[in-house]
């Protein structure tokens, strides 16, 4: 058995600009992309290839760093380096521009909705994570400002099914965050990472979560009962994925539907992995599985797998290119 | 005239109609009946309060009424009040738009205000136009308000107490920061803007008070362009004030000016900061001294010496010099200032000089006091005062011979420029001194190696002689005579060489030149007499040059005259004769440019020619009836026609050539039949030059067309040995024609365009338009007394762009680039506007698939893009498409690497105009980063890196 | 990248190292034949880069050549590899400048580059105080970005570029 990625598609999404980001909607049918261009496009499914649907201009002064659509699917969050996050609602087949959160002193570099479609997470340059909290009639009101780092935060990414963040940063460190007591509070500190930590991913179940880095490996940690005692929690690195990548890795996307672990990497290309079933769940051994040396002709700065069709990747490079792929065993 | 006029109008001309359009109608015309008969108006006061209501009417109405308004100022008494009132309704009913959109309004303004009726007014008025301005946004009512404020400053209003308010309502605007629109229809620039307010601002010592704090105030902006705009304002009021309106900011003033030169980030504010420190130190200087006032020039200088002068004694830091440069600043403001600040600087400058031991600090120091020594020179008016310097005159000597005396080039480069300014500062140096200078000089133009020194050296050697020829007589040029000619000992080539440009270089005085000649002469003739070895056809060729070089400085006396006339010439002649007869060559072209100078001797030179008659010469033991025109046995003879050209073709017009009609007869048969190309190629131009300045008239048309006739034969059979001798003949009498606008030179330039096509003669005919259409060096120009008439390029092309048009559609693909060749040989030497009618053809010649048609089109077109004529704008979209087109398929890399420059070149064309370009070019300029030749890589990276800072902060 | 607020340029930095050292300038490069032969292929190669590089320091008006910031032996170009790296060496080991030295070296190369290039722009090791601080920075292409959309350091940066004066 061999697995293979093929080409299914590539857009030129943000001409004579980067694409940073692109992510799925909930029920996979579009996919939202951002970049230099200070815009966003929804990208959607017609016949067999993708086209753009929607340009969402005029929002942001600045690049749009990250795009993050709500469990819903109705609404779609925009974080930009203009210091502000933008809320768009679905409306027919448009998107209109709903409400703006300010307070971040500078870049905001990621935001993220909480399962429960309630809360938001955004990071900034300012070492500082907002936690927003949404109520019935669209109003965003920040709860909390956690400053666990000393560096610029780079990634913010919700657990699965539980109210628990995580945040990457420059410091070279992630930090796990719980509410305690209306207020939310850094329970963990993951070290191990040598330089910029870039992205994270929790896996489906919500108990690993996989970290990649400037330092140009992959790491996966594991949550165990607390050895403290009440309280804080425990995570730990129980796999290293190094010797892979040639340079740093960007970006790195666990899917859901099949387990396959996928990155994106300044050296151009992407790679997906896959876990050996039969290792030990304290050691689990991850392989190479597929990789696309030249998947781009730049740094591959995002990779998403599609949350309802399995194998369905999508990456995005700094020449502004969106590239479909799919990931299946050959023939 | 009109009793009651008014009443009798409103009811004919419909002045209460219910529609705006019909009352503007009805204004109109009574604002033209006022026109004609103000001088009998009675009615004035009911015609002013119409008007003025008439101000709050529709806006269609106001420009008649403006109109009308403007006729009623023309009455000779107006009612008390009523300018007043018409003022304010102006000012405050107009809308700011119509007010000046109409030209009658803006005429209005500035014809009415001053001049009739405003006069007594004094704060009233002031106190109305301070309200109007207050708050004007649009940028033609600034400019306007600006010069109107100007008016009222100059023209000498009372300001009274609202002095304080015009300052503030002007000033508010200061530093002026407005960028025009793009496609600004009223084409305001903020140059405009900033020279109005300026003048307001700096019209009046009444607003130094006001002013110069807030220019404090400015100097601090990080904005540079506000700086530069203080600066400037602050010289320009500094210019107009006294001591005593500056002298409670003086030690602001100062602060900020140390600081903008101290830490200056551009040479503009640096320099514009020196400026007003100049000016603001001799406007101290005005200050008239007396027992009871303080005297604030040395105060204000006390504080100049005070931040500045220790500096001076640390040669090591960076803030020598902009030291040095604000000293001097203030140095070259007045005598007084320079007195105040060489005293205290220069003793401690010749001490750290004598002391350093590192060539770096002494250089530096050197250079500093170089600077000094200029400072005070540019400053000195009156002749008869002593130097500044006297009392340093001993140090400095010494200064400067032992920095002469050293091994290091920059140091000795520095102390000539030094010598230089000593030498200059009148009446400074005594005769010991240049005498001792002369001596140093010498000894470094015989030993010194370093070009760089050598021709410092001679500089200086020349700036000095000019101020002293005595010392230079007796000492330098005795040695120079000994070191090149008397020596009996190998001497350097290089050595000679030097001794040789320095004679030339000294030789500016009369009595200078009379004792340098001979040298030079003895030179010439020592090298073909072969009396001493070692003379090469270089140093034969430079002994000529500098021979030119004298003539050509030298000042214009009749003794030098008559020395160039009756001695150099007639030798140069002979010894360029004897060694054409003895078959030697070299001199020749060393020659040809000293004789053309000598119309003197040109009838002596033709008989000389045609004759045969040596009887002039020197040294005369040539043989009797030498004919140098007939073609003879060698063209080391037939050559010497040079020679005639430079005699005959440099006289003036009114100047009559003896026996002109054999001389042109023989010229046209040396060069039609000669076979050595720089005998025919001379024939030809003598000839041409000849024909250019004869009078018009039939027995030129004759002799025209004779030419033209044997020219064309010649040309037309294709077998015929000399067509290259009648075609050179063809193009200089064409070009003879051409300048004088000659109707006859059509059929010569005609043939020219039709020799495009020919097989052989076709590049040359390419090449030949750029012999038309540039200037000749040595014939046919106006230093030659040439007829050359004004535009006769613009004129030749407006008359033949379209042949050349057609000729290139109708040319078969190979000869294309022939005429594209033509063309740009043309439209390099044409102002950039004429070329607009070829640039559909240039731009379709960029489609042309040949390679060779592609380069010459470019290099066409990349002078025309420096300065771009608008026609060239409005087809960018063709021009950019196309240059990217070739840049990343063009198969040759010459193309590709001229289409990247004419891209680099379009970067310098008005930001508004190309930055819809930007995104496309700098997507196509990524794909030339990579190519496969590093040149074409080299130019992408320089066009792209210009691109990039197109619309780009801090860019462009 | 150094602060939001961009780069202070207070008369303090300007004046600290006021008396650098000044480095001959390499002469031209000299035109080989086969440059001028359009059947072969000129590779990218380390002088290539360094000429690109002569730009402006902001600190000082001479050219980062001249005074050794950039050196060609600190200039490691691989065409078939696509990589290059480039080590500068701040004029003195606290500079306050080198983050802006560093990001005007790698805008340049950016701008000059095929975009198949990796770049890598670090300080010399060894030659200032905060090396690590700002080869981190440098290497961070998102905090590059966003200080380029800071129009006051783009501004800063772009003179630095700029082949002409104010």
């Amino acid at each position: 058995m061999k697995e293979a990625l093929s080409l299914v598609q590539r857009l030129s999404a943000h001409p004579d600009s980067r694409c940073w980001f692109v992510s799925w909607s909930p029920s996979g049918t579009l996919l939202a992309s951002c970049g230099g261009d200070k815009a966003i496009r929804i990208w959607g499914r017609e016949g067999d290839s993708w086209i753009c649907k929607s340009v969402l201009e005029d929002g942001h002064q600045r690049t749009v760093r990250k795009v993050a659509w709500s469990p819903c699917g109705n609404y779609l969050a925009s974080a930009s380096f203009d210091a502000t996050t933008c809320i768009w609602k679905k409306k027919n087949d448009d998107f209109e521009s709903l409400t703006v959160l300010e307070g971040h002193e500078n870049e905001v570099k990621c935001v993220a909705w909480a399962p429960s479609g309630n809360l938001l997470a955004t990071c900034s340059r300012d070492k500082s994570v907002w936690v927003w909290e949404v109520d019935e009639e669209d109003e965003y009101e920040c709860v909390t400002v956690v400053n666990s780092h000393t560096q610029d935060v780079k990634h913010v990414v919700w657990h699965p099914n539980q109210e628990l963040l995580a945040s990457a940063s420059y410091d070279n460190n992630i930090c796990i965050y719980r509410e305690e007591d209306d207020d939310w509070e850094c329970r963990a500190t993951l070290q191990g990472h040598t330089s910029t930590v870039w992205s994270l991913s929790f896996d489906a179940t919500g108990q690993r979560l996989a970290s990649c880095s400037d330092d140009r490996t992959v790491k996966i940690w594991k949550e165990y009962p607390s050895e403290a005692g009440q309280g804080d929690l425990s995570w730990k690195c129980v796999c290293t994925l190094s010797g892979y990548h040639g340079r740093t890795v960007y970006d790195v996307a666990w899917c859901r539907l099949t387990g396959a672990l996928a990155t994106a990497s300044g050296d151009d290309a992407v790679r997906v992995f896959k876990e050996d079933e039969s290792s030990d769940p304290d050691q689990p051994v991850f392989s190479l599985a597929a990789q696309v040396t030249k998947a781009h002709s730049q740094d591959v700065n995002c990779v998403a797998w599609n949350p309802k069709e399995a194998g369905l990747l999508a990456s995005c490079c700094d020449n502004g290119e969106i590239a479909i792929w799919r990931f299946q065993e050959e023939d | 005239m009109f009793p009651s006029a008014f009443f009798f109008l409103d009811r004919r001309l419909s002045l209460t109609s219910s529609q705006p359009h019909t009352r503007a109608r009805g204004v109109q015309l009574l604002s033209e009946v006022l026109h004609e008969c103000y001088g009998n108006l009675t009615e004035r006061e009911v015609l002013i309060a119409f008007y003025e209501n008439r101000l709050k009417d529709h806006y269609i109405i106001t420009p008649p009424v403006l109109q009308g308004l403007r006729a009623l100022t023309k009455c000779t008494v107006l009612p008390p009040g009523s300018a007043v009132s018409m003022l304010r309704s102006l000012f405050q009913d107009v809308h700011v738009q119509v007010r000046l959109d109409s030209v009658a309004a803006s005429r209005f303004y500035l014809k009415i205000y001053p001049k009739k009726f405003l006069k007594g007014l004094g704060a009233d008025f002031v106190f109305g136009f301070v309200q109007s301005m207050d708050g004007e946004r649009d940028p033609r009512n600034l400019l306007l308000a600006f010069q109107i404020a100007k008016n009222i400053i100059h023209r000498g209003y009372d300001l009274g107490k609202f002095t304080e308010e015009l300052f503030e309502v002007t000033s508010c605007y200061f530093p002026i920061d407005f960028t025009p629109p793009a496609n600004d229809p009223h084409g305001i620039t903020k140059e405009e803007l900033i020279e109005a307010l300026r003048a307001v601002l700096s019209g009046t010592p009444k607003f130094a008070e006001f002013l110069l704090p807030l220019i404090i105030e400015k100097l601090d902006s990080d904005v540079q362009s506000a700086k530069l705009d203080s600066l400037q304002t602050l010289t320009a009021c500094l210019s107009q004030y006294e001591h005593k309106d500056v002298a409670e900011f003086l030690e602001g003033l100062w602060t900020s000016l140390r600081r903008e030169v101290f830490q200056t980030s551009s040479e503009r504010i640096e320099s514009a900061g020196l400026a007003a420190l100049t000016t603001l130190t001799s406007c101290l200087s005005r200050s008239v001294l007396n027992s009871d006032s303080e005297d604030s020039l040395s105060t204000f200088l006390d504080l100049v010496l005070k931040d500045c002068k220790h500096h001076l004694c640390e040669p090591d830091l960076k803030l020598v010099w902009p030291s040095a440069k604000l000293l001097q600043a203030a140095c070259s403001a007045s005598n007084r200032a320079s007195h105040i600040i060489t005293a205290a600087v220069m003793p401690s400058l010749i001490d750290q000089y004598s002391s350093r031991t590192q060539c770096s600090h002494r250089r530096t120091l050197l250079e500093v006091v170089v600077r000094f020594i200029q400072s005070v020179k540019t400053s000195q008016s009156s002749e008869n005062e002593e130097s500044v310097f006297s009392a340093f005159r001993e140090s400095l000597c010494s200064m400067v011979f032992s920095a002469l005396s050293e091994t290091n080039s920059s140091l000795q480069i520095t102390a000539t420029s030094m010598l230089t300014s000593l030498a200059q500062q009148t009446g400074l140096l005594l005769d010991s001194d240049i005498e001792l200078a002369v001596d140093h000089l010498t000894r470094l133009l015989l030993t010194e190696e370093d070009d760089r020194v050598s021709l410092a050296v001679v500089e200086c050697a020349g700036a000095l002689a000019a101020l002293h020829p005595a010392a230079f007589i007796t000492k330098l040029i005795p040695r120079l005579k000994t070191e090149i000619v008397a020596s009996e000992q190998y001497s350097h080539h290089a050595v000679r060489q030097r001794c040789l440009s320095a004679l030339a270089a000294v030789s500016t005085q009369p009595s200078i030149v009379r004792e340098s000649t001979p040298v030079l002469l003895e030179v010439l003739s020592s090298a073909h007499t072969g009396n001493l070895v070692g003379f090469s056809v270089e140093e034969v060729v430079l002994a000529c040059r500098s021979l030119q070089r004298i003539a050509e400085q030298v000042q214009d006396t009749e003794e030098t005259g008559q020395c160039f006339h009756e001695v150099i010439i007639p030798r140069l002649l002979s010894l360029a004769l004897q060694a054409a007869l003895q078959g030697l060559s070299g001199f020749l072209s060393g020659c040809f440019h000293v004789v053309r100078l000598a119309g003197q001797t040109a009838s002596r030179a033709v008989s000389l020619f045609l004759d045969g008659d040596v009887s002039f010469l020197p040294d005369n033991s040539f043989p009797s009836h030498i004919q140098l025109l007939k073609q003879g046995d060698s063209w080391s003879q037939s050559q010497m026609v040079c020679l005639l050209m430079g005699c005959v073709c440099s006289l003036p017009r009114s100047v009559e050539v003896p026996q002109i009609d054999q001389l042109l007869s023989q010229l046209e048969e040396m060069s039609c039949t000669c076979s050595h190309p720089l005998s025919y190629t001379s024939a030809a131009k003598c000839f041409a030059g000849l024909v250019n300045k004869r009078s018009q008239g039939d027995s030129l048309d004759s002799l025209i067309q004779r030419t033209t006739k044997r020219v064309c034969s010649e040309l037309d059979s294709t077998s015929s040995p000399v067509r290259t001798q009648a075609f050179t003949l063809m193009i200089w009498v064409a070009k003879a024609l051409l300048l004088r606008y000659h109707p006859l030179s059509t059929a010569l330039t005609d043939k020219l365009f039709s020799l495009l096509g020919d097989a052989d003669l076709g590049a040359m005919a390419a090449d030949g338009f750029s012999l038309l259409m540039s200037d000749s060096a040595d014939v046919l120009n106006r230093g030659c007394h040439a007829d050359v008439r004004i535009m006769y390029r613009q004129r030749f092309f407006s008359e033949n762009s379209a042949k050349l048009v057609q000729g290139f559609n109708a040319a078969p693909q190979e000869k294309k680039p022939n005429y594209l060749k033509a063309l740009s040989n043309i439209v390099n030497k044409l102002p950039k506007q004429e070329t607009v009618l070829l640039l559909s053809l240039l731009l379709e010649a960029l489609l042309c698939p040949d390679q060779g048609v592609q380069l010459s089109t470019l290099s066409c077109l990349e002078p025309v893009l420096i300065n771009p004529p608008p026609a060239l704008i409005q087809q960018l979209e063709a021009l950019v498409s196309r240059l990217l087109a070739l840049i990343c398929s063009a198969s040759h890399g010459y193309v590709r690497i001229a289409s990247l420059r004419c891209i680099h070149a379009l970067s310098r064309f008005p930001e508004h105009e190309i930055l819809p370009f930007r995104a496309r070019v700098l997507r196509a300029l990524a794909r030339p980063l990579d190519d496969k030749k590093r040149l074409v890589r080299s130019e992408a990276v320089q066009a792209r890196g210009e691109w990039f800072l197109l619309g780009s902060p801090g860019g462009r | 990248l150094v602060s939001s607020g961009g780069l202070k340029m207070s008369g303090g930095t300007r004046l600290e190292n006021a008396n650098p050292v000044i480095f001959q300038r390499s002469g031209e490069r000299l035109l080989t034949a086969s440059e001028e032969d359009e059947d072969v292929h000129d590779p990218i190669d380390d002088r290539e880069i360094f000429d690109i590089l002569s730009i402006n320091d902001p600190e000082h008006p001479l050219s980062l050549e001249e005074l050794n910031v950039v050196e060609q032996v600190r200039v490691k170009v691989n065409d078939a590899e696509s990589t290059v790296g480039v080590e500068f060496t701040p004029t003195i080991p606290h500079c306050s400048m080198a983050t802006l030295i560093g990001l005007s070296i790698k805008v340049k190369l950016l701008r000059s580059l095929p975009d198949r290039f990796k770049i890598d722009v670090h300080i010399t090791p060894g030659t200032h105080a905060s090396e690590e601080a700002v080869n981190k920075q440098l290497a961070d292409k998102e905090r590059v970005a966003a200080a380029l959309e800071n129009s006051s350091l783009l501004e800063v940066v772009n003179q630095c570029l700029s082949t002409r004066n104010i």
